[in-house]
Parts: structure tokens; sequence; C-alpha cells
């Protein structure tokens, strides 16, 4: 703690010798603001997926500026930031979706002719996750997950799954799916995924709210791990980070005889094959994500992507500054390796960080 | 009133534009929670029948438990473990609903899970328990149990005060006529706190109706009309569970779709609130009092015949009976 205040007071002092320094050199008709250290409250808000990484990236960030305060309100979910970044309220909003047509459009009133800006902020993978008693490893193919959430597979010893899975005993019992009750970018992640890759056997559009009735929806990721540890014969889905100790499926790459367990290597370099830009305005960074074109031998099929959406003009040029100061940071090599250790994500690939650096930098 | 009509403009102004929209070709209303539905009425008709629903049930289940506790501690319990007894209950009336929902997750799933396979196996002819049993717990069965444990203090605590003010003559005379306690309670207590147990139920009822956390956490959901308890998926949610579940991911006009199925909430509640209102007025003591005052004072006093048979009318909780019962205490 000391030691730490210290080090505190000393990037103080050294910021005030160059502050000073600044001045004296600086030309007295110069109203170029010093170098001080930065200042001030960012509130923000929205998607709870990266409400872990928020967290480490608040915490990393306070630790070099001691004069920030970073709010992050993760109750709102994705569509509650977006609707109060639009409002104004927000600084940036975090979301699983990027923003829409309409809402680019709407944003040009809070944020100037130039709109908002979607920046890849985390990076992560849908994990399905499942609790049979005796089974410890399980293959799944895409067919398979999306017979299974459609309640077309109902027994585990389904000659489909135990052909996935030669060696394992698969028992004769109903499996019971979990899925989510509550709207969430996880399951919009998720059906996008089912909705590409088997079009034969998921008759629904990607929506954020879970589609299928007649299975067990529960509240939030962690109402959907804890019932599916809690139950028997269990299959649930579920934001890798959050998985805790329940066991994950590893799922098939295409229709490879290859079965990938997460890795947050393996979701980069998915994330690296299957995105490709599709800005809504210039400087934006939406990824669409084609799911069908990951075929690395190393990289997790179902990636998630979460953003932070900020103005391209803001209010005020120090608000401007503070955010694009921790913005960056987030986007930054050091933060993405923050919220690799802290909250489990996968590191976003360079390219897209460098992209992000000179997004921001039009950001007044 | 003023609060209440704030709100009620509140809700009609924000819930106007989603229930005057068209559900079919509306961009935002035909994605997300509120995807593949008619109109706002079929959206929000089975939100309304799954919150009657599952807080009948738990009135059903919550009911006669509540009201025999209020009778113990008022009637049968000694003075000292009635104290403790009435004080644990009204305790129960401060636990967050929130803790109530994760202890519903954690030990009513788990707890009930086998009731649960063996009221569908055995008992499954009969509609409310059919259907495919759940294997997580996450029934309406399970979310009723826990509305009827929050419906207890409320019910208890109202019950057992109006238990408690029953005339003393009344149980004496009851107990002088050769009644058992029994007897006397059926014949001096209940028809005396008639209409408190009716406002009570209906009090308890207000809480289940408008209960949030711990159903949104407990029940797995749909939107359907659904009377089977115990299966998983299927149960019809509740308003304002389905609220909380979809509000933080839903746009503008999806959240005024939200906004209008509660006002539909708040016009329920306001009704049942007036229909406890309208039988406590109609079957209370006072109420019967004021109507034979009023016919007392509308015949010439000086008839004694008369007068005495408005006190008659009267009954036995006209308002001398009582003055003198106090007096007795």
């Amino acid at each position: 703690m000391k030691l730490k205040n210290l080090a505190v007071a000393g990037t103080i002092a050294i910021a005030a010798t160059v502050a000073l320094a600044a001045c004296s050199s600086a030309s007295p008709t110069s109203t170029a603001s010093p170098a001080a250290p930065l200042s001030g409250t960012i509130t923000s808000g929205g998607s709870s997926a990266q409400a872990n990484a928020q967290t480490a990236w608040a915490a990393a960030f306070q630790a070099q500026n001691s004069g920030v305060t970073i709010n992050y309100d993760k109750s709102q979910g994705s569509g509650g930031g977006v609707t109060n970044f639009l409002s104004g309220t927000y600084d940036f909003a975090g979301t699983d979706a990027a923003l829409t047509s309409d809402q680019q459009t709407q944003s040009q009133t809070l944020c100037g002719a130039g709109g908002a800006l979607d920046l890849p902020v985390y990076l992560s993978g849908v994990a399905i996750i499942f609790n049979v008693p005796g089974v410890t490893k399980l293959n799944l193919d895409s067919a398979s997950i999306a017979k299974i959430f459609n309640k077309k597979i109902t027994m585990w010893n389904d000659p489909a799954l135990v052909a996935l899975n030669p060696g394992v005993t698969l028992p004769s019992a109903k499996v019971t799916p979990v899925v989510r009750s509550d709207g969430s970018g996880t399951t919009n992640n998720f059906t996008t995924y089912l909705s590409q890759v088997q079009k034969a056997n998921w008759p629904y559009p990607a929506s954020s709210a879970w589609p299928v009735t007649g299975e067990s929806a529960q509240q939030g990721g962690s109402g959907v791990v804890s019932t599916v540890a809690a139950g028997k014969d269990t299959i649930g889905y579920a934001d890798q980070s959050s998985i805790a100790k329940a066991t994950a499926a590893d799922i098939q790459l295409g229709t490879t005889s290859t079965y990938v367990t997460y890795s947050a290597a393996g979701a980069t370099a998915a994330f690296t094959e299957a995105a490709s830009a599709n800005p809504s305005t210039k400087g934006d960074l939406t990824q669409a994500l084609d799911y069908t074109k990951i075929s690395g031998t190393n990289s997790y099929p179902i990636p998630l992507l979460s953003y932070d959406v900020v103005c391209t003009t803001f209010k005020t040029a120090a608000q401007a500054k503070l955010t694009k100061a921790y913005v960056g940071f987030i986007d930054s090599t050091i933060g993405q390796a923050v919220a690799a250790k802290n909250a489990g994500s996968a590191p976003l690939p360079a390219s897209i960080l460098a992209d992000v650096k000179s997004s921001l930098a039009s950001v007044k | 009133m003023v609060i209440l009509a704030g709100v009620a403009i509140f809700l009609i102004v924000q819930a106007a534009p989603a229930i005057a929209a068209n559900w079919q070709t509306n961009a935002s209303l035909t994605t997300g929670p509120t995807a593949n539905q008619a109109s706002f009425w079929t959206y929000v008709a089975p939100l309304i029948w799954g919150t009657v629903f599952v807080s009948a049930i738990a009135l059903v289940m919550g009911a006669p438990v509540a009201i025999g506790i209020a009778l113990f501690i008022s009637h049968y319990a000694p003075r000292r473990i009635a104290g403790v007894l009435g004080y644990l209950i009204d305790l129960l009336a401060a636990v967050p609903s929130i803790v109530f929902g994760l202890w519903g997750i954690f030990v009513i799933r788990p707890f009930l899970l086998p009731l649960t396979v063996w009221l569908n196996h055995n008992l499954g002819w009969i509609p409310i328990f059919g259907g495919q049993a759940s294997a997580t717990g996450s029934t309406l069965f399970a979310g009723a149990v826990v509305l009827a444990v929050m419906m207890l203090p409320i019910i208890t605590s109202i019950s057992r005060e109006i238990f408690l003010q029953t005339p003393r003559l009344h149980e004496e005379a009851a107990f002088a006529l050769g009644a058992t306690k029994w007897e006397m309670i059926r014949l001096a207590v209940f028809p005396y706190a008639r209409s408190g147990i009716v406002s009570a139920l209906l009090l308890g009822l207000g809480r289940a109706l408008g209960e949030t956390m711990a159903i949104a956490l407990i029940v797995s959901p749909s939107l359907k009309f659904w009377v089977q308890l115990l299966t998983d998926g299927q149960n019809s949610q509740t308003v304002a569970a389905n609220i909380a579940l979809n509000f933080p991911i839903a746009d503008t006009l999806q959240r005024q779709a939200l906004i209008g199925t509660g006002l539909m909430l708040f016009v329920i509640l306001i009704a049942v609130n007036l229909i406890a209102r309208t039988i406590v007025a109609r079957t209370g003591p006072g109420a019967r009092n004021k109507r034979a005052q009023r016919k007392a004072r509308q015949l010439p006093p000086t008839d004694p015949g008369v007068i005495a048979t408005a006190d008659a009318a009267a009954g036995p909780v006209g308002a001398t009976t009582v003055a003198t019962a106090e007096g007795v205490e």
C-alpha cells in the first residue's frame, strides 16, 4: 500500500514536473493544456459477458490513473447499455451485438454526423457444458448440437451421439437441455452459429431470446451453469469464462474428424478466420462472423465477440480524451492480457487492435 | 391517490406505442422477446394467465397453513411460545425476495424433485400433474411453493390479529353452550374473522401476483397457456418475471411492450384490491354494524320492541357487546 502510494506520488510529481516544464517552455500565447494526469469519471454499462473483464480493466487502468473513476453497470445488459448510450447517459456502451442501422442513424443526433463506432473489445467462446454421470469427455458435431437443442435428439444413447463418441458409454437417459430464460448476447451468438452452420436442423433465425420452448430455461449464464451442474443428464450453453468447473464438450471442426477443446488461442484463431469487417460508418469495426469459415486445426468453432460503442464526437474534449484513453487501454496488448488473466477471455488479434487504435485516433 | 394516478398515467403513456403498434410487421417487435406474436393482447394474455395461475396455486397451498398457524398462535399455543412464534413468522416478511429465489434454486428445487417425480408417476392422470416431469426441478410447482412461503407472514399476521380480537364474551358464550374448543372456534372466531381472513388472503395474493425475482430465478418459463405444474420450460411465465428477464435486452419499443404488460398487472392488482375492499365492506363486522345502526336510526326510537330487533340484527358483534368485551379485558 505504502509502495503504491509512493508510486502514485512519484507519478504525480513527475507529471507535475513535466507540466511545469511544458508551461515554462511554451510560448506565452499558447493555449495548449499541460500534460496533466487523467482524471474524471467514465459512466458506462451494458453487456454482462464483458463485465468481469471490465472490472479487471477498470482496476488496472485506475492503478495507473488514480484520478479516474470507471463505472460499468452490467445489470443493464446489451440492449439497456445501447439504449442508455443513445440517450446520452453513457460515455460508452458494452454490447454483444453491433448497432443496428436504425441505432446507427439514431446515434448521429448524439454523436454528430460521424455516428458511433463499434469497437471489438472482448473475445471468448460459447461452451457446451454437460453433466452426465460417468461421462467425462464428450464429442459433439454441429448437427448433434442443433438437434439436441431443437429437441430432435432426446436420448443420450441416440445413435448419432454414440457414433461420435466411440469408447464412451452413454446412458439410456433423457437429455435435458438447459437454456437462457432472459435475453442474452450469448444466446444471440449461439443461435447465430446454429443458424449459419446447421440450416437444416435449426430452422430459427439468430435471436437474443431463446426460440425453442419446452426446455429448462434459467436466468443468467450462472443460472444455466448451476442448473447443469446440479441436474442429471443435462446439457447447456454458456460463455466460456463463466462455466467454472463444469465439463465442456469438444466441438467438431466443420465436417472433419477433429474435435476441438476450447482454448484462448483457439478462440483467437477462429475469430481471425471467421471475422470480416462490416463497417456501418467510417471507422466502425463491426465484424461479421462467418462460422462456416472456421477451419484451423486448433480453432474453436463457436467464438463469442463483444463490442464497446463510443461516439465519434463527444460532448466535451476532456471526456473524449478520458474515454479514448480507457478504451485504448482495453484494446492494447496489455489490456487484452489483463482480461485474459482475470476474466478468462481470449486476446483479440493484433490486426484488430491496430484497427481500433486508428479508429480511436479519429474520435474527438 | 395522486401517486397512483401518476403511475397509471406513466404506464399508459409508455405502453401506448407498443399496444398500438402492428406486432406482425414492426421490425423491432418481430425480433427478440416479443417475436412471433399477433398483437399485444396475444403476448400479454399467457403472461396474465401464468401470473394468476401460479398465485392461485400458491394461495391454495399457503392459505390453510397460514391460517392454521395464526389460529395456533392466537388460541392454542401457550402465551410465551405464541409470542416467539409470531415474531419468527413476522421475520419471514423481512427476507428479501432474491434470497427466497436463491433458496428456491438451491434448496427447494432439489428437495421437491422426488415429490415431483412421484406426483407425476402416480397422479399423472390429473391434468395439473401430467406431462413430462422436469429433471431439473425448475417447475411452476417449486415456484408456487416458494410463493406460498412468501405469502405466509402476511396472511398469518393479519389473521392472527383478527383472531385475537374475537370478543371474549362470544368465546365464553360458545363454551357455556357446551362447545369444544374447535367448535368454539368455528362458532365464534371464524364468523367474526371472516372478512379479516378474506382481506388477508387477498393481500397475500397481491404479494404473489407482483412477485418478480423468486419466480424469475426458479421457474423455467415459456409464453403459453399451460396448466401442468411439473413440466420444465412449458410453464406459463408471469408478468413481473417476464419484465425482469427481458428488460435488459429489450430495445425501446420492446421495453414499451414490457411496460404495457406491467400496465395489465397494475390493472389486475387494483381489481384484486377493489374486490378485497368490497368483500370487507359487505361482510365485515363494521359494515353490519353500520347497516344495523342506520336501520335503528331510521326507526322511531320510542318503540322498545323495534330497538330490541335492531339490536338483534346488529348481531353478535353489536357495538355495545364489543365495548363490554373490551371493558372486561
